[in-house]
């Protein structure tokens, strides 16, 4: 496959798309693995960025070209067209803002039009900031879509390979595959605090004495 | 068109970008903007029309399907003739439209058509399904295009999963409409036909056509599937080993699809029974593994029918006959669940909701509640790969455990509702998992764990006196239990659950003491205090001292057994590098709670005077030397607050606060007087810290803490150590220390009453040089001020302040504000306590302040000013107290009689009038009643009732009377009472 200035490798590689929200940190999640300083400015991305990142597997290298793609055009930029040829893709959603979530299924709606049938991942970020808006509990669009799911911090880097190893394994239709070195990670910047994990746990606990919402209501006909 | 030929395939991932430089690809997409937005509409349309006619490039049909999609979108395109022209092309592209073309151009096609029909069927143009409806028989290029578009319709206009906006759904609703009353009996027709016909020849494509189908059921006539025709077509095509998994889905899709869809609960009853006679073997095991949707789906639906009939109705009771009788294909669903096709969530849901629906199990639902434990203990268990994690417990491991812990509750509450409904079924569970547990050697981590924790969670279930009697199989298990050793036990998990276990079953050796030695092994052995990891140790020790609190004198027997095998971890505790090393457990949990164990254990008056003197002499002796030893050495070389040394010796003063919290003042000082004074020979010791190294703070802390403790068993035999104590206590005393150095004065003032009057007098004028500078700082402002952190200290120095007079008169030593070396703070502090009595913020703190003056009252005035021990105090209450708090800060409008602590702040106020009539009498009423009152526009006939009612004895009658007053004065001031 054809990449934009990115020499080929003798390795397997594979086009990885990264949607979501403007904001959600997409940009920052493909740069902790790459030299050069995170962003705290938010910038937006205009466009595509193409990352190369390569994971080294107990069954050799593996190359994600990462397309890194803008949150917030809704016209302009070729937007779904970078789509085209994805071999496997990041679904991104920011926990403390229910927007970003609530904006999971039009990403993934667009993703699959022009991707059939590629394993998708599904991503919480920003589950180190203190006040969450989308608890655990409450994400459930995975389920219905058979999609990974998982919560990451970008600047914690927690979890950040998880994703990478789901879809290398789905790629390689291996599911014994694991990463043999680590991933050369920038230092994380923020650390959990542990009480406010206890204060979420408690409140995922009255969450679940709760009965589940019927979303479905007003389908009947 | 070349040039945007050539701009797109530059702008995106085609060959003829990789070698482009980023400026030319910038440029490309400039290129391709400019085209987009600034040509006319009709231009571009035709542009975009002959790209998709004569481009042999994928990505240029896609840029030119976006571009119309995005142009009708915006309503750029909007002439009636450039529509019809889009129209009848995009049309005739998608029937000549070939399924080898790339999915994602048929896709975007679809897309663009949807979004016509959105903006004008039926009303505009008419016939686009009839158009598109793939003649019979259907071949695949058609039949894969129309049901690309019905699918792109549910996307993009008819699915609730898509937030929508009102135009949206009122579209959505006329396509629906429309389509009801054109065309959905040919689809449906059609989608029967085109699985029937190409299941064997396109897969792919009849796949296509029943996922098409499925989002359609829900608003379509159901019957129109769920019929004798389309439904055994359905189960065939799932079922059938030769079909391919994608269309097999589609197809159990369908039939989930049917089984979900809305209906009042009878018909859904009929609906079930329709699809079970289509196939009896839908609740077979195989089932769950092909169709695990369908069956969750169906089981879930079923139970909802028999929760909304009731099993009296013959409708209800055949729905959960049905529900049963799919349970075992439900059951490998959920055992499959980490198969990625299986949603767990949902399987796990209906379990629960079908264990909440028994009340006494039959034993067909017995064996249906085993299967359901055992998908619970499948699904806690932890994932190997991160076994090596959890025993280090790094960063990985703790988000492991979060997320298991947080995966868990959901599983722990089905848990729980299995146990209640058949207890003895889930003891048996249990047992089963714990015999195979034990007899094998190579149980894993992740298997001991869950086991462990699910007899853990039992014991939260069942009683206290269950546990105790060893009611069912609890005899037997938990003897299993404490004898129990896994080779995995080195494991932090496994040692911490199983501790954990262990306590939660501890009552049961209160009847069964013959067990108590495994009980002690468990805890003192490798298994507990013992074991390697420091974190495991530690827990034991904190849940041994719970086991000694609660099994107390059944212990005595193994004291010595019991401290044999302490010996070391004592030691090491107040060791040098010990404390230094593991100083960073700085929590509750530090280790320290196996001398309060031991405390305990030897504070027992069960134990003989003779072996408690043995034993206490054995621990409090080397502790002892060990800190005259670390002063004389730090008298020396000085004392540094982080070295090895002063931790060390605030380990030592910790353990021996820890141990004394055994005793208690009548076991030290009454029945076995040899024990207090050791005590009072090692407080005297503690004491040499304190001489020494006043100024080590996070010492000092240690120190005042066991003071406190030594008050507390020592009594009144503790007093001539105080002074020296105090002394020291003063030195360096900043604001933060002054609240602990006052917390402990408060206690001793508490504790001793008058005894303590002595040493009082002492530091008093100390402390009243402090209080007069600390109390006249405002800290109760509102604002961002007042919530910082030096103000919240000073807050709580005046708060401690304010208990510290108001327990000092109370406690018989008002006296001490008359000595001679305290009289000259009299009038500083009286002006304190008559500012705060009037106005302080904080309610509570007046209150306590007209209680102090109440008190003083009486302890310094009887009704002759002769006997008056303070010259002046009567004249002070009268012109000042009475008029000032009495009257005038209860008259203010801030003074809210509606709150609950100003009420009783009120109940004060009236007492001190009682009290001032009761002691200065005629004094009293001449200042209040003829001259107070009057200057605040009371009138004259309520103050002359205010007058009797103070004179009787019904207090209450008074008060209310007082507050009516009030009341009334103010609303006749209307709340503009200009005060003095």
């Amino acid at each position: 496959m054809a990449l934009p200035n990115q020499g080929t490798v003798d390795y397997p590689s594979f086009k990885l798309v990264i949607v979501g929200d403007g904001g959600t940190g997409k940009t920052t999640f493909v740069k902790r693995h790459l030299t050069g300083e995170f962003e705290k400015k938010y910038e937006p991305t205009i466009g595509v960025e193409v990352h190369p990142l390569d994971f080294t597997t107990n069954c050799g290298k593996i190359r994600f070209y990462c397309w890194d793609t803008a949150g917030q055009e809704k016209f302009g930029g070729l937007r779904d067209g970078y789509y085209i040829h994805g071999q496997c893709a990041i679904i991104m959603f920011d926990v403390t803002s229910r927007l970003t979530y609530k904006n999971v299924p039009t990403w993934h709606r667009d993703l699959c039009r022009v991707c059939e049938n590629i394993p998708i991942v599904l991503c919480g970020n920003k589950v180190d900031v203190k006040n969450r808006q989308v608890k655990a509990k409450q994400v459930t669009f995975h389920r219905k879509k058979n999609l990974q799911y998982y919560e990451i911090s970008a600047k914690s880097n927690y979890n950040f390979e998880k994703p990478f190893l789901y879809l290398a394994r789905k790629l390689a239709g291996d599911a014994n595959i694991h990463f043999v070195e680590a991933v050369a990670l920038k230092p994380p910047e923020v650390t959990f605090d542990l009480a406010m994990q206890q204060q979420h746990e408690a409140e995922l606990a009255a969450a679940a004495a709760q009965p589940l919402p019927d979303d479905d209501d007003d389908l009947i006909e | 068109m070349d040039d945007l030929e050539k701009a797109i395939l530059l702008a995106s991932d085609s060959p003829a970008a990789a070698g482009a430089s980023p400026a030319i690809r910038e440029e490309a997409l400039a290129f391709c903007a400019r085209a987009r937005d600034e040509s006319p509409p009709s231009s571009l349309l035709r542009l975009c029309l002959s790209g998709l006619a004569s481009s042999p490039h994928a990505h240029v049909h896609f840029w030119c399907l976006q571009s119309l999609h995005d142009a009708l979108l915006r309503r750029r395109i909007a002439l009636p003739d450039d529509l019809a022209l889009l129209r009848s092309s995009l049309l005739s592209l998608a029937s000549s439209s070939n399924a080898a073309s790339p999915p994602f151009l048929r896709n975007k096609l679809a897309q663009l058509l949807s979004l016509l029909v959105r903006l004008d069927y039926p009303h505009v143009y008419p016939s686009y399904f009839l158009d598109l409806l793939p003649p019979s028989p259907p071949h695949s290029g058609p039949t894969d295009m129309f049901a690309r578009v019905l699918i792109s319709i549910d996307d993009d206009l008819l699915s609730q999963d898509y937030p929508r906006t009102a135009d949206e759904t009122a579209d959505a609703g006329r396509v629906k409409d429309a389509m009801r009353a054109q065309c959905v009996p040919q689809i449906a027709r059609h989608w029967h036909d085109a699985a029937g016909s190409l299941r064997a020849l396109d897969p792919p494509t009849a796949a296509m056509a029943l996922d098409a189908a499925r989002r359609c059921i829900s608003w379509i006539d159901v019957a129109l599937v769920a019929n004798d025709v389309f439904v055994p077509l359905l189960f065939d095509i799932a079922l059938s080993p030769g079909t391919a998994a994608p269309l097999a889905a589609a197809a159990a899709g369908c039939l989930s699809a049917v089984a979900a869809k809305r209906m009042d609960a009878r018909a859904k009853v009929a609906l079930l029974r329709s699809l079970l006679s289509a196939q009896q073997g839908l609740g077979s095991p195989d089932s769950g593994l092909k169709m695990a949707t369908l069956v969750t789906t169906y089981a879930a639906e079923a139970l909802e029918c028999y929760r909304k009939l009731g099993p009296g109705d013959a409708d209800g009771a055949a729905a959960l006959e049905m529900l049963e009788q799919v349970l075992p294909a439900v059951f490998s669903a959920a055992e499959s669940a980490y198969d990625d096709d299986v949603d767990s969530g949902s399987v796990l849901d209906f379990l629960a909701g079908y264990v909440s629906t028994m009340k006494a199990p039959s034993e067909k639902q017995l064996g249906h509640l085993g299967r359901i434990l055992e998908v619970v203990r499948q699904q806690m268990l932890y994932d190997p790969v991160y076994r090596g994690h959890l025993d280090v417990l790094d960063k990985i491991g703790k988000d492991e455990e979060d997320l298991m812990a947080e995966q868990r509750k959901d599983l722990v509450a089905l848990f729980r509702n299995i146990c209640k409904v058949a207890p003895a079924a889930t003891q048996q569970f249990i047992k089963g998992l714990l015999v195979t547990a034990l007899s094998s050697a190579e149980a894993t981590v992740e298997d001991v764990e869950v086991t462990l924790t699910l007899f853990y969670r039992l014991g939260e279930i069942v009683g206290e006196e269950e546990i105790r009697t060893g009611t069912g199989l609890l005899g037997e298990l938990v003897p299993m239990l404490l004898s129990a050793r896994f080779p995995c036990h080195t494991h932090r998990l496994v040692a911490l659950v199983y501790l954990e276990t262990v306590t939660r079953y501890i009552k049961f050796m209160q009847e069964n003491v013959q067990y108590v030695p495994h009980l002690l092994a468990a805890f003192l052995d490798e298994r507990g205090i013992h074991h390697q990891n420091s974190i495991v140790s530690r827990r034991a020790g904190y849940l041994f001292m719970k086991a000694v609190k609660l099994l107390k004198a059944k212990l005595v027997p193994y004291l010595d057994t019991i401290l044999q095998t302490l010996e070391d971890v004592l030691g090491q505790f107040t060791a040098m590098d010990w404390a230094n090393k593991e100083a960073k457990f700085s929590s509750s949990e530090d280790g320290s709670q196996i001398f309060e164990a031991v405390g305990l254990l030897i504070g027992i008056e069960e134990l003989s005077p003779e072996k408690q003197v043995q034993c206490l002499t054995a621990l409090l002796n080397p502790l002892c030397h060990q800190i005259e030893s670390l002063v004389v050495g730090a008298k020396t070389q000085g004392l540094e607050e982080s070295s090895p040394r002063a931790m060390s010796l605030q380990q030592i003063v910790v353990a021996l606060n820890m141990l004394t919290k055994g005793f208690n003042e009548r076991l030290v000082m009454v029945s076995r007087p040899t024990i207090g004074v050791m005590f009072k020979k090692t407080l005297d010791v503690v004491l040499q810290i304190l001489v020494s190294f006043p100024n080590v703070k996070p010492l000092r802390s240690k120190v005042i803490s066991f003071l406190h403790r030594m008050i507390e068993i020592l009594g009144i035999s503790v007093l001539p150590c105080i002074p020296v104590a105090l002394r020291q206590l003063l030195v360096d005393n900043e604001a933060k220390d002054m609240v602990e150095f006052l917390v402990l004065i408060n206690q001793i003032i508490c504790k001793f009453n008058s005894s303590a009057s002595g040493i009082l007098e002492d530091v008093f004028p100390t402390i009243a040089s402090h209080l007069s500078v600390i109390l006249s700082q405002d800290a109760f402002s509102t604002g961002p001020a007042g919530n910082t952190e030096e103000m919240r200290e000073l807050q709580e120095l005046q708060r401690t302040l304010y208990t510290f007079l108001h327990g000092m008169v109370t406690h018989d030593l008002s006296m001490i504000l008359l000595a001679p070396t305290c009289t000259q703070y009299l009038e500083t502090i009286m002006q304190l306590l008559l500012y705060t009595s009037c106005s302080h913020k904080d309610i509570l703190l007046r209150k306590a302040c007209v209680q102090i003056f109440i008190r003083l009252i009486k302890d310094w005035c009887t009704t002759s000013k002769a006997d008056d021990k303070l010259p002046g105090f009567r004249v002070f209450m009268i012109e000042k107290f009475a008029t000032g708090c009495c009257l005038y800060s209860v008259l203010d409008k801030s003074f809210n009689l509606r709150d609950a602590n100003t009420l009783v702040l009120f109940g004060e106020i009236v007492m001190a009038q009682k009290i001032m009539y009761e002691r200065f009498g005629e004094d009293f009423v001449v200042n209040f009643v003829a001259k107070g009152l009057p200057e605040a526009h009371c009138p004259p006939d309520l103050a002359e009732q205010y007058y009797q009612k103070l004179q009787g004895n019904d207090t209450k009658a008074f008060r209310s009377f007082y507050q009516s007053l009030i009341e009334k004065i103010r609303q006749q001031q209307n709340g503009s009472l200009v005060f003095r």
